[in-house]
């Protein structure tokens, strides 16, 4: 049987615990910085971006910004270890 | 007449980011009579659990961040088991993402493998999390140094 591979639309759509558990089981990390004192990760799940920004680290989130766009890559390009980003194919 | 404190559980572990040390230090908080020691380096927590088991004090836990400079987790996770002294430690691979091959690494060097947290529901349970991929001793002693909740 096939998995289907969730889209950023879809993704958005979800509730945020189960938003969480899937970047936390299938999230690959691509990397964290800091932006006016709060903490930012950015995920790649699948094919899209997810980038939490944390108005308490790991604990209370501000927002998730959602998006295919690469362009989210750009703030973490020096923390990037390319072997470890998964083809949109993903994971068997 | 005196009476002397059971003695702590120690707990060694490395991570090169200052807000995931204090998350670990955290999560053992209920636990009172574990004692975290941690380290922003791999090379610096080599150095000091060779130093601390020499005088006899052993950690039943060493927590390991995979990328960090100068000595990865993965790399110092293969040097500790080449060390008789922690040949059979319980160790665990703490990471920002689930990688299989990663996770694989792990059991390969009978060690566990735990993704780090990203909400305070995962934080809460984390110590939790940790201390069951412990053996069964290491378990037992850990849950015996009480979980203090309020």
């Amino acid at each position: 049987m096939t998995k289907k591979i969730l889209g950023p639309q879809e993704f958005k759509e979800l509730e945020e615990d189960i938003q969480l558990t899937l970047l936390h089981n299938d999230g690959v990390h691509v990397g964290k910085r800091k932006l006016h004192g709060k903490t930012l990760i950015l995920f790649q799940l699948h094919g899209f971006y997810v980038e939490i920004l944390y108005k308490e680290y790991r604990k209370k989130i501000y927002y998730m910004l959602v998006s295919a766009d690469t362009e989210m890559l750009q703030p973490y390009l020096d923390q990037i270890h390319v072997r470890d980003l998964q083809k949109h194919k993903g994971k068997d | 007449m005196t009476q002397s404190l059971p003695p702590k559980s120690l707990v060694l572990h490395a991570d090169d980011d200052p807000d995931d040390i204090e998350i670990v230090k955290e999560a053992f908080k209920p636990y009172p009579n574990v004692e975290v020691v941690s380290f922003g380096n791999g090379e610096a927590l080599l150095e000091n659990a060779a130093y601390l088991s020499s005088l006899g004090l052993n950690p039943c836990l060493i927590i390991l961040d995979i990328n960090m400079p100068r000595l990865g987790g993965k790399e110092l996770l293969k040097e500790l088991r080449n060390r008789k002294e922690f040949d059979e430690t319980a160790i665990i691979l703490f990471s920002t993402s689930t990688l299989p091959n990663e996770a694989a690494f792990a059991k390969t060097l009978n060690a566990g493998f735990v993704t780090k947290p990203l909400h305070a529901k995962q934080v809460d349970q984390i110590a939790d999390i940790f201390i069951t991929q412990c053996p069964e001793e290491v378990r037992q002693r850990l849950r015996q140094s009480g979980r203090t909740d309020h």
